[in-house]
This record gives structure tokens, C-alpha cells and sequence, in this order.
């Protein structure tokens, strides 16, 4: 046999293609007395064992996944248990829903309207502390500043006639007593941009809106709980994970913005 | 090859993912996510770029899972939809051979014996980084073979699902690519030697 034929033959003879007993006889008494060939083929199976050793090696990072999930979601192809409504207007369904250059009027209307319910109301003000809880605690897990169970302390208590008399909501739980003795910076930052009143609050008071407004409200209320929920359930699978973490905070604002909005229209 | 259970799991995501289940989503680019985007990256040899491919393929997958009828294996599917997502953008970087063809007749120039007294075993001086330096600069065509097959592990049947060819045109493109791997590798010995 010749190095052309064992040329000729190296593919199948390589990966255990069609190549004969006697051909193999042949190929391995060729390669005992061809150091060219010899080499040749140990190179070649050299290759194709370390390159085994690349594959999968690579892990993509949590933005892929998030980012996926959020385009399923645009695309209405993540479907939710009770509903086939169309995505709302009140958020767009683009890729990246909150363009950052919102946040700037945004944020002022809130703060703006923060000041008024400060000032014209100051129950609803006891409200947005007893409330803001759950909200101000998980951004703060969200920035990794708080483990994940974090006991509840009494900052603000406002007795149970302030908050009836001044204000039309039902009462709130125990379980929304206000987190606020630690004042991270983030948590800080979650406080003022809270909402004033808690979900079933919220979805209280917009039962009272005609059913087109009611429904896109409930439908964006869920959509971003559950999202907040799916985003909390990745970081405690990968609690390293600082662009999840960042993308949860996000998801907040989103939940202050519809409240507020909301809000800016029963008022 | 997928074990049983893990095909038990990816059969039930399948069918919740036509739902629109997004637990369902999530298992299932689990599932792959490795393999997308190693094969992604392998191929265009940028995170950033990569990382957008990977979605895409993965978007265009759940996109059309409702499609999905189990003819062939699921990561053949996916695998598949991955390697046209990753040609269409090289392809709109305007690389010379995209196509395995083309590829074929264009790089058949390697002779076997490119450095002469240089021409000694690799045994014990490839790592890593070296093999991963050679792929990248093999031309498409070989490279997608070549990473389908010895990296990612492929049948040559399937790759010829995959990338749309022959059989015997993927044992042949498997060969030129690894011969000329192994001449990238010793030409970059040579060059490690002479500078030290």
C-alpha cells in the first residue's frame, strides 16, 4: 500500500467508516513502516479528540436568557393562565420596554405628585410607608443588599383610625408592615419611587374604571408580577448574577410607573 | 445522544413550550444553551456577537415550535435553525465561501506536506487556545463541519440535515478541514519557536 491510498481512505479509516479488513491489515502494516503516515494519522486523531474539548464549553450569559423571555413576552407567545387580551398600550411592546430617556419626566411626575400627596394628604402618605414595604425589601435583595429573608421592623405605624379615616382603602395586612430601619442606597431609592398602595389596593380602586381601562390595568398589574416573580425566581438560582439584578430594579420602576399612572387618573 | 429522562423532560417542555408555557421556554434553552452558543461562538469567534445569534436561533425556534412535529431530533432541529442563523450573518459580512461547495473548490490547495523538515508530531504541543486560534481561521465551510462533527459531535448524517449536503461531501470537508488544522498548527510552532 502506498501513502496515496492511505490518502485516499484516512476519512473513513478515521471516524470507522466502510474500509474492509484487509484494507485495515494493509493500512496498519503501511503505518508501521511510514513515519509520515504514522504521524499523520496520530496528528489527525490528536485534533479531533482536543477538539472535543471545546464543545459546550461555553456558557452564555443571563441577559440571553432574559432577553428571550422578554421578546416571547412582546410576542405574546408566553401566554398567562386566564387571558388572550391583546398587550396593553400602556406599555409598549418593544424590546426593551422602558427606553431610560422615560425615567427622566417620568421620575419628576412622581416625585411631583409624591410632594402632593404629602402635602394635601398625609394619611395616604402613612399609607405609601406601611406599603412601600415589600416593594423597598425586595429591590434591596434585588441590589444584593439584603439577605433573602428579611425579618419586617416598624418604622412607621399609623393607627388603624388615621389610616380608615383619611383614606378609603381597605386595611392593609399585618404582613405589610414597613420595612424601612435599613436604609441602603437602593432601598432608599425604591422608597421614593414606591407606590403609594399595595396591589389589592390598587386593583380595588381600579375596579371602579370602566371595563376597557380596567382590564388593560389588571393585565399590566400581572404581567409585571409575574415577571418580577420569574425574574426573582433566576437570581436565587444565580444570585452572582448583576445584570438579572439590575433588570428586577427595572422591573419595579415599572410597577411605580403603573401604579402612578393609575393613580394620576383616579385622582 | 440525549438520555432517556432528559428526552422525557424535553418531550413534555415541547409540548407545554406550544402552549405557551414559558417554564416550558426556559427548559428547554437549558436544556441547549451550551451547544447554541458554543457553536455560535466557535463560528464567529465574538461574545457580544454570539450572544445575539444565540437568541435568534433560540427566537426563531420557539417562534415556530408549533411547527415542531418530531420528525427528526429536536437538537437537530434547533442545531439546524442555529447554523442557517450563524451562515445568514456571515453571509451578511460578505465572506468569500459560504457554501460548502464553494469552500471545496476554493481551499483544496493544502498539500499534505507544507513544512517539510518541520513535519514531526503535534503529540503533546496543541492546547486549547492554539486549536481554538486554528478554527477560527479555517473558512466557514470547514469550520462548520469541522465544529459540528469534532466539537459539537455529530453524526455525518446529520450534519448533512443540518447543513444541507452529502454525506461523503462531509467526511471529505471534515478531512481538509483537520488537514489543514494541523498545518495552522505547526506553522504556529514554527513561528513560537523562532520568536521564543
Amino acid at each position: 500500500m502506498k501513502c496515496s491510498d492511505v490518502d485516499r481512505i484516512l476519512p473513513d479509516l478515521l471516524d470507522g467508516g466502510s474500509v474492509d479488513e484487509s484494507q485495515d491489515l494493509e493500512v496498519q502494516s503501511h503505518l508501521r513502516t511510514c513515519t509520515e503516515c504514522s504521524d499523520l494519522v496520530a496528528d489527525l486523531k490528536l485534533i479531533a479528540r482536543e477538539a472535543r474539548s471545546l464543545s459546550e464549553c461555553e456558557e452564555p450569559p443571563a441577559r440571553v436568557w432574559v432577553r428571550i423571555a422578554n421578546e416571547l413576552r412582546a410576542e405574546g407567545l408566553i401566554r398567562e393562565h386566564n387571558t388572550d387580551l391583546p398587550r396593553p398600550v400602556l406599555v409598549p411592546a418593544t424590546r426593551r420596554r422602558w427606553n431610560p430617556f422615560w425615567l427622566a419626566p417620568v421620575a419628576a411626575a412622581i416625585l411631583a405628585a409624591g410632594s402632593y400627596l404629602l402635602i394635601h394628604h398625609p394619611a395616604h402618605h402613612a399609607v405609601a410607608q406601611v406599603a412601600k414595604s415589600s416593594i423597598s425589601q425586595a429591590a434591596s435583595q434585588a441590589a444584593g443588599q439584603l439577605p433573602a429573608q428579611q425579618p419586617a421592623t416598624q418604622a412607621i405605624q399609623p393607627s388603624a383610625q388615621e389610616l380608615a379615616k383619611a383614606h378609603p382603602f381597605p386595611a392593609i395586612p399585618q404582613a405589610a408592615a414597613p420595612a424601612a430601619a435599613i436604609q441602603t442606597p437602593e432601598a432608599t431609592e425604591e422608597a421614593e419611587l414606591s407606590p403609594p398602595v399595595s396591589d389589592n389596593q390598587f386593583l380595588s380602586e381600579v375596579s371602579t374604571r370602566a371595563p376597557g381601562e380596567r382590564v388593560v390595568y389588571t393585565n399590566e398589574l400581572r404581567a409585571v408580577n409575574n415577571e418580577i416573580r420569574e425574574t426573582k425566581a433566576y437570581i436565587a438560582r444565580h444570585p452572582g448574577d448583576v445584570d438579572a439584578r439590575q433588570h428586577l430594579l427595572e422591573v419595579y420602576q415599572q410597577k411605580v410607573m403603573l401604579y402612578q399612572m393609575a393613580l394620576d387618573r383616579i385622582q | 445522544m440525549t438520555d432517556p429522562k432528559q428526552r422525557i423532560t424535553e418531550l413534555e417542555a415541547i409540548e407545554r413550550a406550544k402552549q405557551g408555557d414559558e417554564a416550558a421556554f426556559e427548559t428547554l434553552y437549558q436544556l441547549h444553551k451550551r451547544r447554541v452558543y458554543s457553536l455560535c461562538l466557535r463560528m464567529v469567534s465574538n461574545p457580544a456577537q454570539a450572544e445575539d445569534l444565540a437568541q435568534e436561533a433560540f427566537l426563531q425556534l420557539f417562534r415556530k415550535i408549533g411547527t415542531f412535529r418530531g420528525e427528526s431530533a429536536f437538537s437537530t432541529w434547533l442545531h439546524r435553525m442555529t447554523v442557517n442563523v450563524v451562515l445568514m450573518q456571515l453571509r451578511k459580512k460578505n465572506l468569500p465561501s459560504v457554501s460548502l461547495e464553494e469552500t471545496l473548490e476554493a481551499d483544496d490547495e493544502t498539500p499534505r506536506k507544507e513544512f517539510g523538515a518541520d513535519d514531526v508530531k503535534l503529540e503533546g504541543s496543541v492546547d486549547r487556545l492554539q486549536l481554538q486560534r486554528a478554527i477560527d481561521r479555517l473558512p466557514p465551510g470547514y469550520k462548520m463541519v469541522f465544529v459540528l462533527h469534532d466539537v459539537e459531535g455529530f453524526e455525518h448524517n446529520e450534519i448533512a440535515q443540518i447543513v444541507g449536503c452529502s454525506i461523503g461531501n462531509s467526511k471529505s470537508q471534515l478531512h481538509k478541514a483537520r488537514l489543514k488544522l494541523r498545518d495552522y498548527l505547526k506553522f504556529m510552532r514554527a513561528e513560537k519557536a523562532k520568536t521564543g
